[in-house]
Protein backbone atom coordinates (compact mmCIF):
# COMPACT_ATOMS: atom_id res chain seq x y z
CA UNK A 1 0.00 0.00 0.00
CA UNK A 2 2.47 2.46 1.09
CA UNK A 3 6.13 2.17 1.08
CA UNK A 4 9.23 4.62 2.19
CA UNK A 5 13.07 3.45 1.45
CA UNK A 6 15.62 5.68 2.46
CA UNK A 7 13.17 8.83 2.13
CA UNK A 8 14.93 12.38 3.17
CA UNK A 9 13.22 15.53 2.75
CA UNK A 10 14.40 18.88 3.68
CA UNK A 11 12.38 22.34 3.01
CA UNK A 12 14.78 24.39 0.87
CA UNK A 13 18.43 24.58 1.99
CA UNK A 14 17.17 24.11 5.79
CA UNK A 15 17.73 21.00 7.88
CA UNK A 16 16.82 17.36 6.86
CA UNK A 17 13.61 17.14 8.49
CA UNK A 18 13.22 13.19 7.33
CA UNK A 19 16.52 11.13 7.47
CA UNK A 20 16.39 7.49 6.20
CA UNK A 21 13.09 6.90 6.66
CA UNK A 22 12.04 3.15 5.57
CA UNK A 23 8.74 1.09 6.55
CA UNK A 24 6.19 -0.37 4.64
CA UNK A 25 2.57 -0.49 5.39
CA UNK A 26 0.73 -3.22 4.41
CA UNK A 27 -2.93 -2.74 2.63
CA UNK A 28 -5.67 -3.12 4.93
CA UNK A 29 -3.21 -2.53 8.21
CA UNK A 30 -4.01 0.04 11.13
CA UNK A 31 -0.71 1.45 12.38
CA UNK A 32 -0.18 4.66 14.93
CA UNK A 33 2.61 7.12 14.31
CA UNK A 34 3.87 8.74 17.36
CA UNK A 35 7.12 11.03 18.61
CA UNK A 36 7.20 14.41 20.01
CA UNK A 37 6.45 17.37 18.62
CA UNK A 38 8.71 18.58 15.79
CA UNK A 39 10.12 14.81 15.08
CA UNK A 40 8.74 15.21 11.64
CA UNK A 41 5.30 13.39 11.57
CA UNK A 42 3.44 16.01 9.73
CA UNK A 43 6.18 15.95 7.34
CA UNK A 44 5.79 12.63 6.63
CA UNK A 45 2.05 12.64 6.37
CA UNK A 46 2.67 15.32 3.98
CA UNK A 47 5.03 12.84 1.58
CA UNK A 48 2.14 10.40 2.25
CA UNK A 49 -1.05 12.16 0.96
CA UNK A 50 1.49 13.62 -1.38
CA UNK A 51 1.65 17.50 -0.43
CA UNK A 52 5.34 17.58 -0.80
CA UNK A 53 7.94 15.19 -2.82
CA UNK A 54 10.45 13.84 -1.04
CA UNK A 55 14.15 14.79 -1.25
CA UNK A 56 15.59 11.81 -1.76
CA UNK A 57 14.73 8.27 -1.51
CA UNK A 58 11.67 5.94 -3.00
CA UNK A 59 8.08 6.35 -2.03
CA UNK A 60 5.56 3.92 -3.32
CA UNK A 61 2.00 4.45 -3.45
CA UNK A 62 -0.47 2.09 -4.06
CA UNK A 63 2.18 0.28 -6.26
CA UNK A 64 3.07 3.13 -8.18
CA UNK A 65 6.64 4.50 -7.75
CA UNK A 66 6.10 8.20 -7.51
CA UNK A 67 9.18 9.39 -8.71
CA UNK A 68 8.11 7.57 -12.41
CA UNK A 69 4.06 8.30 -11.80
CA UNK A 70 3.11 11.25 -13.90
CA UNK A 71 1.81 14.15 -12.47
CA UNK A 72 -0.80 14.08 -14.16
CA UNK A 73 -2.01 10.53 -12.63
CA UNK A 74 -1.45 12.30 -8.70
CA UNK A 75 -5.20 13.85 -9.15
CA UNK A 76 -6.64 9.84 -9.26
CA UNK A 77 -4.00 8.49 -6.40
CA UNK A 78 -5.27 11.66 -3.92
CA UNK A 79 -8.89 10.89 -4.26
CA UNK A 80 -8.14 7.83 -2.79
CA UNK A 81 -6.50 8.70 0.10
CA UNK A 82 -8.43 10.33 3.07
CA UNK A 83 -6.78 12.98 5.17
CA UNK A 84 -8.01 14.56 8.71
CA UNK A 85 -5.73 17.34 8.41
CA UNK A 86 -4.18 18.58 12.26
CA UNK A 87 -5.54 22.61 11.65
CA UNK A 88 -8.70 20.65 9.90
CA UNK A 89 -9.06 23.08 6.50
CA UNK A 90 -12.55 23.11 6.05
CA UNK A 91 -14.11 24.99 4.09
CA UNK A 92 -15.74 28.25 6.00
CA UNK A 93 -17.95 29.46 3.58
CA UNK A 94 -19.79 25.61 2.82
CA UNK A 95 -22.39 24.36 5.50
CA UNK A 96 -21.05 21.06 7.50
CA UNK A 97 -22.89 19.01 4.97
CA UNK A 98 -21.02 20.34 1.73
CA UNK A 99 -17.91 19.77 3.24
CA UNK A 100 -18.34 16.55 4.20
CA UNK A 101 -19.56 15.83 1.01
CA UNK A 102 -16.21 17.64 -1.05
CA UNK A 103 -14.51 14.22 -2.00
CA UNK A 104 -18.00 12.93 -3.36
CA UNK A 105 -18.68 15.72 -5.18
CA UNK A 106 -14.90 15.74 -6.13
CA UNK A 107 -15.50 12.35 -7.42
CA UNK A 108 -17.90 12.97 -9.86
CA UNK A 109 -21.29 12.41 -7.38
CA UNK A 110 -24.27 13.36 -7.36
CA UNK A 111 -26.71 14.95 -4.27
CA UNK A 112 -29.35 12.44 -4.88
CA UNK A 113 -26.25 9.82 -4.74
CA UNK A 114 -24.95 11.20 -1.38
CA UNK A 115 -27.01 13.13 0.59
CA UNK A 116 -28.31 10.36 2.63
CA UNK A 117 -24.68 8.96 3.33
CA UNK A 118 -23.24 12.35 4.28
CA UNK A 119 -26.53 13.04 6.54
CA UNK A 120 -25.81 9.66 8.43
CA UNK A 121 -22.36 9.66 9.10
CA UNK A 122 -22.89 13.36 10.21
CA UNK A 123 -25.65 11.71 12.51
CA UNK A 124 -23.07 9.32 13.47
CA UNK A 125 -20.06 11.95 14.86
CA UNK A 126 -23.06 13.64 16.73
CA UNK A 127 -23.42 16.45 14.07
CA UNK A 128 -26.90 15.56 13.02
CA UNK A 129 -28.36 19.06 13.81
CA UNK A 130 -25.13 20.93 12.64
CA UNK A 131 -25.76 19.91 9.18
CA UNK A 132 -26.40 23.52 7.75
CA UNK A 133 -23.82 25.02 10.12
CA UNK A 134 -20.74 26.84 8.75
CA UNK A 135 -17.02 25.90 10.64
CA UNK A 136 -16.70 29.10 11.94
CA UNK A 137 -19.92 29.15 13.78
CA UNK A 138 -18.71 25.12 15.11
CA UNK A 139 -16.69 24.23 18.14
CA UNK A 140 -13.00 23.04 17.70
CA UNK A 141 -14.47 19.83 18.18
CA UNK A 142 -17.06 19.81 15.82
CA UNK A 143 -15.01 21.06 13.33
CA UNK A 144 -12.84 18.02 14.27
CA UNK A 145 -15.39 15.79 13.75
CA UNK A 146 -16.62 17.28 10.42
CA UNK A 147 -12.62 16.80 9.26
CA UNK A 148 -13.23 13.32 9.78
CA UNK A 149 -16.24 12.80 8.33
CA UNK A 150 -14.84 14.36 4.94
CA UNK A 151 -12.12 12.61 5.29
CA UNK A 152 -13.34 8.75 5.68
CA UNK A 153 -16.81 9.48 3.58
CA UNK A 154 -15.72 8.02 0.32
CA UNK A 155 -14.50 5.02 1.86
CA UNK A 156 -10.39 5.95 1.10
CA UNK A 157 -8.13 2.93 0.00
CA UNK A 158 -6.14 4.83 3.02
CA UNK A 159 -6.63 7.43 5.68
CA UNK A 160 -4.57 9.40 7.53
CA UNK A 161 -4.81 11.45 10.32
CA UNK A 162 -2.92 13.92 11.99
CA UNK A 163 -4.17 14.60 15.66
CA UNK A 164 -7.56 13.35 14.95
CA UNK A 165 -8.77 13.21 18.74
CA UNK A 166 -6.67 16.52 20.15
CA UNK A 167 -9.82 18.26 20.09
CA UNK A 168 -12.84 16.49 21.38
CA UNK A 169 -13.01 14.53 24.86
CA UNK A 170 -12.39 11.28 25.54
CA UNK A 171 -15.72 9.90 24.57
CA UNK A 172 -15.95 11.22 21.43
CA UNK A 173 -12.21 10.33 20.53
CA UNK A 174 -13.28 6.74 21.39
CA UNK A 175 -15.97 6.55 19.41
CA UNK A 176 -14.02 8.42 16.26
CA UNK A 177 -11.38 5.53 16.92
CA UNK A 178 -14.29 3.23 16.70
CA UNK A 179 -15.25 4.52 13.34
CA UNK A 180 -11.52 3.96 11.99
CA UNK A 181 -11.61 0.73 13.08
CA UNK A 182 -14.77 0.08 11.64
CA UNK A 183 -13.37 1.40 8.47
CA UNK A 184 -10.27 -0.30 8.81
CA UNK A 185 -12.09 -3.75 9.15
CA UNK A 186 -13.60 -2.63 5.62
CA UNK A 187 -10.33 -2.71 4.34
CA UNK A 188 -8.90 0.68 4.36
CA UNK A 189 -5.50 1.15 5.80
CA UNK A 190 -5.12 3.78 8.56
CA UNK A 191 -2.28 5.70 10.00
CA UNK A 192 -2.94 8.09 12.93
CA UNK A 193 -0.20 10.25 14.22
CA UNK A 194 -0.43 11.25 17.74
CA UNK A 195 0.45 12.02 21.08
CA UNK A 196 -2.42 10.16 22.87
CA UNK A 197 -1.05 7.11 24.45
CA UNK A 198 -4.21 6.30 25.67
CA UNK A 199 -5.70 6.16 22.15
CA UNK A 200 -2.01 3.78 21.30
CA UNK A 201 -2.62 1.70 24.60
CA UNK A 202 -6.20 0.51 24.24
CA UNK A 203 -5.50 -0.37 20.77
CA UNK A 204 -3.30 -3.47 19.59
CA UNK A 205 -2.69 -1.80 16.54
CA UNK A 206 1.19 -1.11 15.33
CA UNK A 207 3.32 1.62 16.34
CA UNK A 208 6.21 3.68 14.17
CA UNK A 209 7.92 6.20 16.24
CA UNK A 210 9.86 9.47 14.61
CA UNK A 211 12.56 11.17 16.38
CA UNK A 212 14.24 13.58 15.60
CA UNK A 213 13.79 12.82 11.73
CA UNK A 214 14.74 9.42 12.19
CA UNK A 215 12.07 5.87 12.77
CA UNK A 216 13.59 4.71 15.87
CA UNK A 217 10.86 2.31 17.33
CA UNK A 218 8.34 0.24 15.88
CA UNK A 219 6.05 -2.25 17.80
CA UNK A 220 3.96 -4.49 15.69
CA UNK A 221 0.47 -5.28 16.31
CA UNK A 222 -0.89 -7.53 18.74
CA UNK A 223 -2.96 -9.86 18.48
CA UNK B 1 -36.73 6.57 1.95
CA UNK B 2 -34.07 8.41 0.86
CA UNK B 3 -32.72 11.80 1.51
CA UNK B 4 -33.99 14.76 -0.43
CA UNK B 5 -31.02 15.74 -2.19
CA UNK B 6 -29.41 19.18 -1.44
CA UNK B 7 -28.52 22.44 -3.49
CA UNK B 8 -24.61 22.04 -3.24
CA UNK B 9 -23.05 25.17 -2.46
CA UNK B 10 -20.56 27.55 -4.32
CA UNK B 11 -16.77 25.87 -4.47
CA UNK B 12 -15.51 29.31 -4.33
CA UNK B 13 -17.29 31.99 -1.95
CA UNK B 14 -18.77 35.09 -3.80
CA UNK B 15 -15.99 37.68 -4.17
CA UNK B 16 -16.88 41.06 -2.59
CA UNK B 17 -13.45 42.58 -4.24
CA UNK B 18 -14.90 41.79 -8.14
CA UNK B 19 -16.16 44.98 -8.44
CA UNK B 20 -13.36 46.99 -10.41
CA UNK B 21 -12.70 43.85 -12.99
CA UNK B 22 -16.12 44.14 -13.79
CA UNK B 23 -15.70 47.97 -13.99
CA UNK B 24 -13.11 47.57 -16.51
CA UNK B 25 -14.29 44.84 -18.87
CA UNK B 26 -17.47 47.16 -18.83
CA UNK B 27 -15.43 50.13 -20.04
CA UNK B 28 -13.40 48.03 -22.58
CA UNK B 29 -16.66 46.36 -24.08
CA UNK B 30 -18.00 49.80 -24.09
CA UNK B 31 -14.50 50.95 -26.27
CA UNK B 32 -14.84 47.64 -28.14
CA UNK B 33 -18.83 48.06 -29.30
CA UNK B 34 -17.71 51.58 -30.24
CA UNK B 35 -14.75 50.07 -32.33
CA UNK B 36 -17.26 47.57 -33.93
CA UNK B 37 -19.39 50.30 -35.07
CA UNK B 38 -17.15 52.49 -36.36
CA UNK B 39 -15.98 49.74 -38.83
CA UNK B 40 -19.64 49.24 -39.62
CA UNK B 41 -20.50 52.96 -40.36
CA UNK B 42 -16.98 52.93 -42.33
CA UNK B 43 -17.62 49.33 -44.24
CA UNK B 44 -21.41 50.86 -45.09
CA UNK B 45 -20.04 54.57 -45.96
CA UNK B 46 -17.25 52.72 -48.54
CA UNK B 47 -20.28 50.48 -49.95
CA UNK B 48 -22.32 53.35 -50.22
CA UNK B 49 -19.57 55.71 -52.23
CA UNK B 50 -18.94 52.85 -54.39
CA UNK B 51 -22.71 52.59 -55.32
CA UNK B 52 -22.89 55.79 -55.62
CA UNK B 53 -20.07 56.34 -58.07
CA UNK B 54 -19.30 53.16 -59.98
CA UNK B 55 -21.59 52.31 -63.25
CA UNK B 56 -21.13 56.66 -63.66
CA UNK B 57 -19.39 58.71 -65.32
CA UNK B 58 -18.81 62.49 -65.96
CA UNK B 59 -17.21 64.89 -68.54
CA UNK B 60 -16.16 68.10 -67.73
CA UNK B 61 -15.52 70.87 -70.20
CA UNK B 62 -12.93 72.69 -69.23
CA UNK B 63 -13.12 76.50 -69.69
CA UNK B 64 -9.59 78.10 -71.33
CA UNK B 65 -7.34 78.33 -67.57
CA UNK B 66 -6.12 81.91 -68.89
CA UNK B 67 -8.00 84.61 -71.17
CA UNK B 68 -11.51 85.01 -72.17
CA UNK B 69 -14.08 82.05 -71.39
CA UNK B 70 -14.56 79.95 -74.45
CA UNK B 71 -17.61 80.95 -76.15
CA UNK B 72 -17.37 77.40 -78.06
CA UNK B 73 -17.98 75.65 -74.40
CA UNK B 74 -21.52 75.21 -74.93
CA UNK B 75 -21.28 73.61 -78.40
CA UNK B 76 -18.31 71.94 -76.84
CA UNK B 77 -20.85 70.37 -73.92
CA UNK B 78 -23.69 69.54 -76.47
CA UNK B 79 -21.27 67.66 -78.99
CA UNK B 80 -19.79 65.78 -75.73
CA UNK B 81 -23.33 64.62 -75.15
CA UNK B 82 -24.02 63.19 -78.49
CA UNK B 83 -21.11 60.88 -78.48
CA UNK B 84 -22.62 59.88 -75.00
CA UNK B 85 -25.62 59.50 -75.90
CA UNK B 86 -24.24 57.57 -79.03
CA UNK B 87 -22.55 55.39 -76.89
CA UNK B 88 -23.56 51.93 -76.35
CA UNK B 89 -23.67 51.15 -72.54
CA UNK B 90 -24.54 55.00 -71.87
CA UNK B 91 -28.34 54.66 -70.39
CA UNK B 92 -28.40 58.21 -69.81
CA UNK B 93 -26.95 61.53 -70.23
CA UNK B 94 -27.66 65.18 -69.26
CA UNK B 95 -25.93 68.11 -68.42
CA UNK B 96 -24.98 69.19 -64.67
CA UNK B 97 -27.03 72.90 -64.15
CA UNK B 98 -25.20 75.98 -63.29
CA UNK B 99 -26.95 75.69 -60.07
CA UNK B 100 -25.89 72.67 -59.10
CA UNK B 101 -22.33 72.78 -60.31
CA UNK B 102 -22.52 75.80 -57.71
CA UNK B 103 -23.81 73.68 -55.06
CA UNK B 104 -21.22 71.23 -55.90
CA UNK B 105 -18.06 73.77 -54.67
CA UNK B 106 -20.01 75.22 -52.45
CA UNK B 107 -18.36 73.67 -49.61
CA UNK B 108 -15.21 74.74 -50.54
CA UNK B 109 -15.87 77.74 -52.20
CA UNK B 110 -18.77 79.32 -50.42
CA UNK B 111 -21.72 81.04 -52.65
CA UNK B 112 -22.37 84.48 -53.83
CA UNK B 113 -21.95 86.56 -56.69
CA UNK B 114 -17.93 86.05 -56.80
CA UNK B 115 -18.36 82.41 -57.01
CA UNK B 116 -21.20 82.47 -59.57
CA UNK B 117 -19.05 84.71 -61.66
CA UNK B 118 -15.92 81.62 -61.56
CA UNK B 119 -14.92 79.67 -64.58
CA UNK B 120 -16.37 76.77 -63.58
CA UNK B 121 -16.43 73.64 -66.49
CA UNK B 122 -19.17 72.35 -67.93
CA UNK B 123 -20.52 68.93 -66.34
CA UNK B 124 -21.71 66.26 -67.87
CA UNK B 125 -23.26 63.24 -65.92
CA UNK B 126 -23.72 59.77 -67.19
CA UNK B 127 -25.20 56.55 -66.20
CA UNK B 128 -24.11 53.28 -67.70
CA UNK B 129 -26.27 49.68 -67.79
CA UNK B 130 -25.13 48.47 -64.72
CA UNK B 131 -22.23 45.90 -65.52
CA UNK B 132 -21.58 47.74 -69.24
CA UNK B 133 -17.75 47.70 -70.27
CA UNK B 134 -16.92 50.78 -72.08
CA UNK B 135 -13.70 51.26 -73.72
CA UNK B 136 -12.64 54.22 -71.75
CA UNK B 137 -9.54 54.49 -73.75
CA UNK B 138 -11.70 55.05 -77.30
CA UNK B 139 -14.31 56.56 -75.86
CA UNK B 140 -11.93 59.31 -74.66
CA UNK B 141 -10.63 59.97 -77.72
CA UNK B 142 -13.67 60.08 -79.44
CA UNK B 143 -14.77 62.81 -77.34
CA UNK B 144 -11.44 64.64 -77.73
CA UNK B 145 -12.48 64.67 -81.09
CA UNK B 146 -16.00 66.23 -80.77
CA UNK B 147 -14.39 68.31 -77.51
CA UNK B 148 -11.41 69.13 -77.05
CA UNK B 149 -11.64 70.90 -73.94
CA UNK B 150 -13.08 67.68 -72.45
CA UNK B 151 -11.99 65.06 -69.76
CA UNK B 152 -13.66 61.84 -69.01
CA UNK B 153 -13.62 61.22 -65.53
CA UNK B 154 -14.97 57.01 -64.53
CA UNK B 155 -14.12 57.74 -60.80
CA UNK B 156 -12.05 55.00 -60.16
CA UNK B 157 -9.85 56.78 -59.12
CA UNK B 158 -11.81 58.36 -55.98
CA UNK B 159 -13.25 54.69 -55.56
CA UNK B 160 -10.06 53.57 -54.97
CA UNK B 161 -9.04 56.48 -52.35
CA UNK B 162 -12.37 56.47 -50.75
CA UNK B 163 -11.98 52.72 -50.24
CA UNK B 164 -8.91 52.80 -49.14
CA UNK B 165 -9.67 55.08 -46.45
CA UNK B 166 -12.56 53.01 -45.47
CA UNK B 167 -10.57 50.43 -45.47
CA UNK B 168 -7.79 51.89 -43.14
CA UNK B 169 -10.73 53.10 -40.83
CA UNK B 170 -12.22 49.15 -40.61
CA UNK B 171 -8.35 48.02 -40.35
CA UNK B 172 -7.77 50.43 -37.17
CA UNK B 173 -11.09 49.39 -35.47
CA UNK B 174 -10.26 45.56 -35.87
CA UNK B 175 -6.78 46.62 -34.39
CA UNK B 176 -8.62 48.47 -31.35
CA UNK B 177 -10.15 45.51 -31.00
CA UNK B 178 -7.30 43.24 -30.71
CA UNK B 179 -6.22 45.61 -28.25
CA UNK B 180 -8.86 45.70 -26.46
CA UNK B 181 -8.93 41.86 -26.26
CA UNK B 182 -5.20 41.61 -24.93
CA UNK B 183 -6.62 44.41 -22.43
CA UNK B 184 -9.32 42.36 -20.98
CA UNK B 185 -7.67 39.06 -21.10
CA UNK B 186 -4.58 40.62 -18.99
CA UNK B 187 -7.07 42.42 -16.64
CA UNK B 188 -8.85 38.92 -16.03
CA UNK B 189 -5.18 36.95 -16.17
CA UNK B 190 -4.32 39.29 -13.50
CA UNK B 191 -7.57 39.11 -11.40
CA UNK B 192 -7.80 35.49 -11.60
CA UNK B 193 -4.18 35.02 -10.05
CA UNK B 194 -5.04 37.78 -7.27
CA UNK B 195 -8.31 35.30 -7.32
CA UNK B 196 -6.05 32.09 -6.98
CA UNK B 197 -4.05 34.20 -4.19
CA UNK B 198 -7.33 34.76 -2.01
CA UNK B 199 -8.73 31.64 -2.27
CA UNK B 200 -5.16 29.75 -2.14
CA UNK B 201 -6.27 27.36 0.83
CA UNK B 202 -9.38 26.70 -0.89
CA UNK B 203 -7.51 26.08 -4.10
CA UNK B 204 -5.35 23.90 -1.89
CA UNK B 205 -7.43 22.09 -0.49
CA UNK B 206 -9.44 21.02 -3.57
CA UNK B 207 -5.76 19.92 -5.06
CA UNK B 208 -4.94 17.95 -2.14
CA UNK B 209 -8.25 16.03 -2.05
CA UNK B 210 -7.77 15.13 -5.61
CA UNK B 211 -10.12 17.54 -7.57
CA UNK B 212 -8.98 17.21 -11.20
CA UNK B 213 -7.35 20.65 -12.69
CA UNK B 214 -10.81 20.87 -14.83
CA UNK B 215 -12.90 21.20 -11.69
CA UNK B 216 -10.87 23.78 -9.97
CA UNK B 217 -10.62 25.67 -13.08
CA UNK B 218 -14.48 25.36 -13.97
CA UNK B 219 -15.14 27.26 -10.10
CA UNK B 220 -12.91 29.76 -11.31
CA UNK B 221 -13.79 30.56 -15.19
CA UNK B 222 -17.41 30.62 -14.56
CA UNK B 223 -17.05 33.53 -12.57
CA UNK B 224 -15.24 34.95 -14.60
CA UNK B 225 -17.67 34.14 -17.49
CA UNK B 226 -20.58 34.98 -16.03
CA UNK B 227 -19.35 38.34 -14.34
CA UNK B 228 -17.78 39.63 -18.06
CA UNK B 229 -20.54 38.44 -19.46
CA UNK B 230 -23.12 40.70 -17.29
CA UNK B 231 -20.09 43.71 -17.34
CA UNK B 232 -19.28 43.53 -21.11
CA UNK B 233 -23.17 43.37 -21.53
CA UNK B 234 -23.63 46.87 -20.19
CA UNK B 235 -20.84 48.43 -21.89
CA UNK B 236 -22.23 47.11 -25.30
CA UNK B 237 -25.46 48.43 -24.46
CA UNK B 238 -23.90 51.89 -23.87
CA UNK B 239 -22.33 51.72 -27.04
CA UNK B 240 -25.36 50.57 -28.66
CA UNK B 241 -27.47 53.98 -26.84
CA UNK B 242 -24.71 56.19 -28.18
CA UNK B 243 -25.21 55.06 -31.59
CA UNK B 244 -29.06 55.30 -31.12
CA UNK B 245 -28.51 59.01 -29.81
CA UNK B 246 -26.19 59.56 -32.70
CA UNK B 247 -29.00 58.59 -34.91
CA UNK B 248 -31.53 60.47 -33.01
CA UNK B 249 -29.36 63.79 -33.08
CA UNK B 250 -30.04 63.68 -37.33
CA UNK B 251 -33.72 62.53 -37.19
CA UNK B 252 -34.13 65.58 -34.87
CA UNK B 253 -32.46 67.77 -37.58
CA UNK B 254 -28.86 68.05 -36.56
CA UNK B 255 -26.79 68.00 -39.83
CA UNK B 256 -23.93 65.30 -39.61
CA UNK B 257 -20.43 66.33 -41.04
CA UNK B 258 -20.07 66.77 -44.89
CA UNK B 259 -18.64 63.76 -46.35
CA UNK B 260 -18.69 61.82 -43.66
CA UNK B 261 -21.06 59.02 -43.17
CA UNK B 262 -23.45 59.53 -40.61
CA UNK B 263 -22.51 58.16 -37.17
CA UNK B 264 -26.20 56.14 -36.25
CA UNK B 265 -26.20 52.04 -36.62
CA UNK B 266 -29.03 50.30 -38.94
CA UNK B 267 -30.86 48.13 -36.51
CA UNK B 268 -29.47 44.70 -38.10
CA UNK B 269 -25.58 46.87 -37.61
CA UNK B 270 -26.72 47.11 -33.69
CA UNK B 271 -27.26 43.77 -33.69
CA UNK B 272 -23.65 43.13 -34.10
CA UNK B 273 -22.81 44.39 -31.41
CA UNK B 274 -23.60 41.34 -29.18
CA UNK B 275 -20.69 39.67 -30.33
CA UNK B 276 -18.47 42.16 -27.29
CA UNK B 277 -20.11 40.72 -24.34
CA UNK B 278 -19.52 37.12 -26.11
CA UNK B 279 -16.48 37.76 -27.25
CA UNK B 280 -15.48 39.25 -23.90
CA UNK B 281 -17.49 36.36 -21.79
CA UNK B 282 -15.07 34.02 -23.99
CA UNK B 283 -11.68 35.50 -23.38
CA UNK B 284 -12.86 35.76 -19.62
CA UNK B 285 -13.57 32.16 -19.53
CA UNK B 286 -10.52 31.38 -21.69
CA UNK B 287 -7.97 33.01 -20.05
CA UNK B 288 -9.41 32.28 -16.29
CA UNK B 289 -9.01 29.01 -17.41
CA UNK B 290 -5.57 29.61 -18.81
CA UNK B 291 -4.44 30.92 -15.57
CA UNK B 292 -5.47 28.72 -13.65
CA UNK B 293 -4.25 25.30 -14.56
CA UNK B 294 -0.78 27.00 -15.41
CA UNK B 295 -0.98 28.28 -11.43
CA UNK B 296 -1.81 24.77 -11.18
CA UNK B 297 0.59 22.53 -12.99
CA UNK B 298 2.84 24.87 -10.41
CA UNK B 299 1.87 23.12 -7.64
CA UNK B 300 3.29 19.36 -6.59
Amino acid sequence: MVRFENVGMRYGPGPEVLRDVTFVLEAGSFTFLTGPSGAGKSTLLKLMFLAEPPSRGLVTLFGNDLATTKRSAFAALRRRIGVVFQDFRLLDHLSAFDNVALPLRLAGGRPDDYTQDVEELLGWVGLADRLHARPPTLSGGEQQRVAIARAVVARPDLLLADEPTGNVDAEIGQRLIRLFGELNRLGTTVLIATHDRSLIENARAREIRLVDGRLVEMRAART
Amino acid sequence: MSAPARKRGRILPREAGAAPLDVVIGVMAFLAALALGASLVADRAAEGWRAGLSGRLTVQVLPPEHGAPNPALAQETDAALAVLRSTDGVVHADEVSQEETLKLVEPWLGSGAVVADLPLPRLIDATLVPGARIDLATLTQRLKQAAPDSTLDDHSHWIARLKGVADAVIWSAYGILALIAIATASAVAFATRAGLEAHHDIVSLLHQMGARSGFIARAFEWHYLISALLAASVGGILAAAFFLAAGGLESVGIEPVPFLPPLSLQPAELGWLIVVPLSSAFIAWATARLSVLAALRRIY
